[in-house]
């Protein structure tokens, strides 16, 4: 692997961390040291714990802290998780035996075996999610604590199954973790870079081509289900997008844009502003291996390929993180991937559902606009 | 080396001096991960610091198979890549998982590369504490310079360079110095050039931002012949017996700078009257003892009575610097009673 200047995104135990935090009567312990556990600490805003190894349990073994730390957190009724660092992960240690008398999920995600999305989809499939028939409504994935629009996305979604009468099975994840042993047999997406592979994948919700196709085939597998109240909304917003769209293209060229994102995220942003601006897509630089794009795209991994890119295609707007925005000069910036150091940001945001879409064309156009009006 | 469980990463601490070289490169030798999250605190903090420009963190972005097969190879690959750019130093940390495998850091380092390339002993956690990593920065970094012919300066070592009040607690020890007719030379290390490194010898006193750093400044004393002073001052007494000691360290009557700043104190509290004779309960984050002191001296002054009792004001209590430290704490305990 080519060495990395400032790597942009983080590593497979923080992924591990952020999927199993997110299930309540889950206890998440990050074995390892204090340096390691601060950082999904302060990133994910769960609550973990740690058990701070120190150099002496490297030499002589960390069995005795384990179980100490293990010891204060049984008794809860809450399932425990434990996620290894590098350094224990090499040790050795038959962890699973030590601690064969308390039900401990034995996570093994050291950041040496990759970034954040194998080790969310490690985590969920060692939790191995079971389907039951029986369970009512559908499952939403792609909810990952580390994704700054999770919150608004799970509202956005709960909020047009409720108006299409489809009930809500589980969410990962975001949930009771009791509610991974009886999954919907089906599934609807968000952020299709943390994907449970859980149930049949009926379809993604960014962008409302993909909404409308999805709600489509759940008004197929729900039979009293009534799609209809989300399909007239759906129709009626995106008029209205065309609408400011529109007004927007009569006063201002289409903005050149560059996305810097999971590949999720970065499509449906190129595929929005393409359709409805007619932007000119320069390029995607994606945090993750995604699938093929019609757009120019690569994965980037550290800021110096960022300022790279941002100098060769030179473009009037840059998508991206905090780091993006600190290298893109007085170009409109939005932000759509984490981290996004330096804004308040309190209201649940979305980016999948219809105001998903909504919300990000606004910001977008507002950016550009801003921009516009600053040029002498 | 310090053992506390809570004590942070060797990384960060080394990352926090070596980042503010300007000239030079920082490589952490271990998965990429370990670089990301020390990069996106930094970036983190950079706004508050109001630090213009990102650091250069280079990872060797270590992989599963460098584990197995150890990752020497993938750092000489790093260094050589990083030494083709525009730096005159290259620092390199190590993670714990190197330490673990048995990487020599140093053998590599060693090697013949086209600028100064400087093994910083971190070792993640096996290395220390955050602590631990910010001294061996400074030594290691220190050990490049030679001696000379000390001059009127005194330098600052060890500032914080993640706190928030960075520069206006270096300012209040400017202000100090100042009143007793002494220049700063240099700061190791806060925004310094490579160039100016070497005035790291010449000064006739360092001081150190705290008593953490007494291992760095015995170091350089036996390097340089320089002595130091432990601490920032934390307090208004302490403030006082500051300028004492500079004045002693460097042999020259206090007597005018320390009427000022008693005056100047005295002024302080004097504005701070209305805020007297009040019952206050000590709350805040960072309950050091020095802090607690520091506060408990400026209560005393103002006839706050302290105590435990929950009904009694909430006084914010932070590390502070100087008499100007004590004033911006009143400030807020003003803020407090008046709520």
């Amino acid at each position: 692997m080519p060495e990395c200047d400032n790597p942009l995104w983080p590593c497979a135990m923080t992924g591990a961390a952020a999927g199993l935090a997110g299930f309540e009567g889950m206890t998440v312990v990050i074995h390892g040291s204090s340096g390691c556990y601060y950082y999904p600490t302060t990133l994910l805003h769960a609550p973990l714990h740690g058990t701070f190894i120190l150099e002496n349990e490297v030499i002589f073994g960390s069995e005795d802290r384990l179980r100490e730390v293990i010891g204060e957190l049984t008794g809860t009724g809450n399932r425990i998780a434990v996620i290894t660092t590098c350094v224990p992960a090499i040790l050795g240690e038959d962890i699973q035996s030590q601690l064969a008398e308390h039900d401990v999920l034995l996570v093994d995600s050291p950041g040496f075996s990759g970034d954040v999305e194998a080790g969310y989809t490690k985590a969920i499939s060692l939790l191995a999610p079971q389907t039951d028939a029986a369970t009512d409504g559908v499952n939403i994935d792609g909810v990952c604590l580390i994704d700054p629009f999770f919150k608004g996305n799970l509202q956005e979604i709960r909020r047009l199954l409720g108006l299409a009468s489809v009930p809500v099975a589980t969410v990962f994840c975001r949930d009771a973790l009791k509610k991974t042993r009886t999954a919907s047999i089906y599934t609807i997406g968000t952020n299709g870079d943390f994907r449970s592979s859980v149930g049949e994948y009926l379809g993604g919700t960014l962008g409302f081509g993909t909404l409308r196709a999805t709600f489509e085939r759940l008004g197929t597998a729900f039979e009293e289900s009534d799609i209809d109240p989300v399909l007239r909304e759906l129709s009626q917003q995106e008029e209205e997008t065309v609408r400011i769209c529109d007004k927007f293209l009569r006063r201002f060229d289409p903005p050149t844009v560059v996305i810097f994102a999971g590949a999720s995220y970065a499509e449906f942003a190129a595929q929005a502003l393409d359709h409805y601006l007619d932007a000119d897509i320069r390029f995607l630089g994606t945090r993750n291996p995604g699938g093929t794009s019609r757009y120019p795209a690569a994965l980037v991994t550290g800021l110096t390929q960022v300022k790279t890119i941002i100098g060769q295609h030179n473009p009037d707007l840059v998508l991206g993180s905090s780091f993006e925005r600190s290298v893109s000069g007085n170009r409109a910036f939005y932000g759509i991937t984490p981290p996004l150091r330096g804004v308040v940001r309190l209201a649940p945001v979305p980016l999948a559902g219809v105001n998903g879409t909504l919300f990000f064309m606004e910001q977008v156009l507002n950016a550009c606009m801003d921009k516009s009006r600053k040029v002498p | 080396m310090h053992t506390s469980r809570s004590g942070g990463c060797t990384l960060t601490g080394a990352l926090s001096v070596t980042t503010q070289v300007l000239n030079a490169a920082s490589i952490i030798h271990g998965p990429r991960g370990c670089a990301h999250h020390n990069f996106s605190l930094f970036h983190a903090t950079m706004p508050d610091n109001e630090r213009a420009t990102l650091p250069d963190i280079v990872s060797s972005a270590l992989g599963e198979s460098d584990i197995v097969f150890g990752g020497e190879d993938a750092l000489a690959r790093s260094i050589q890549s990083v030494c083709e750019r525009d730096v005159m130093a290259v620092f390199v940390l190590s993670t714990c998982i190197v330490a673990t495998i048995g990487d020599d850091v140093e053998a590599v380092c060693g090697r013949n590369w086209p600028v100064p390339v400087i093994p910083v002993p971190t070792d993640g956690f096996l290395g220390g504490s955050f602590q631990d990593g910010v001294n061996n920065a400074l030594i290691a970094l220190a050990d490049l310079q030679e001696p000379s012919k000390a001059g009127p300066c005194v330098n600052i070592i060890g500032e914080k360079n993640l706190e928030y009040e960075v520069e206006e607690n270096y300012a209040e020890v400017v202000r100090l110095l100042a009143l007793l007719g002494l220049p700063v030379g240099i700061r190791f290390v806060h925004n310094l050039s490579l160039d100016d490194v070497p005035a790291l010898g010449a000064a006739q006193l360092n001081i150190l931002r705290n008593p953490l750093l007494v291992p760095v400044g015995d170091h350089l004393r036996q390097r340089f012949g320089t002595p130091y002073i432990p601490s920032f001052p934390t307090g208004l007494s302490d403030t006082l017996a500051f300028i004492n000691s500079i004045a002693d360290a460097c042999r020259i009557d206090g007597r005018r700078a320390l009427g000022i700043e008693q005056a100047l104190q005295a002024e302080v509290l004097a504005d701070f009257a209305d805020i007297g004779d009040t019952k206050g309960v000590f709350c805040g984050p960072v309950m050091d003892p020095e802090s607690s002191k520091a506060a408990r001296e400026a209560a005393d002054a103002l006839h706050i009575r302290v105590s435990g009792n929950p009904e009694a004001y909430p006084l914010p209590v932070h590390p502070v610097v100087g008499t100007t430290g004590i004033r911006r704490m009143l400030h807020r305990w003003r803020r407090a009673i008046h709520a």
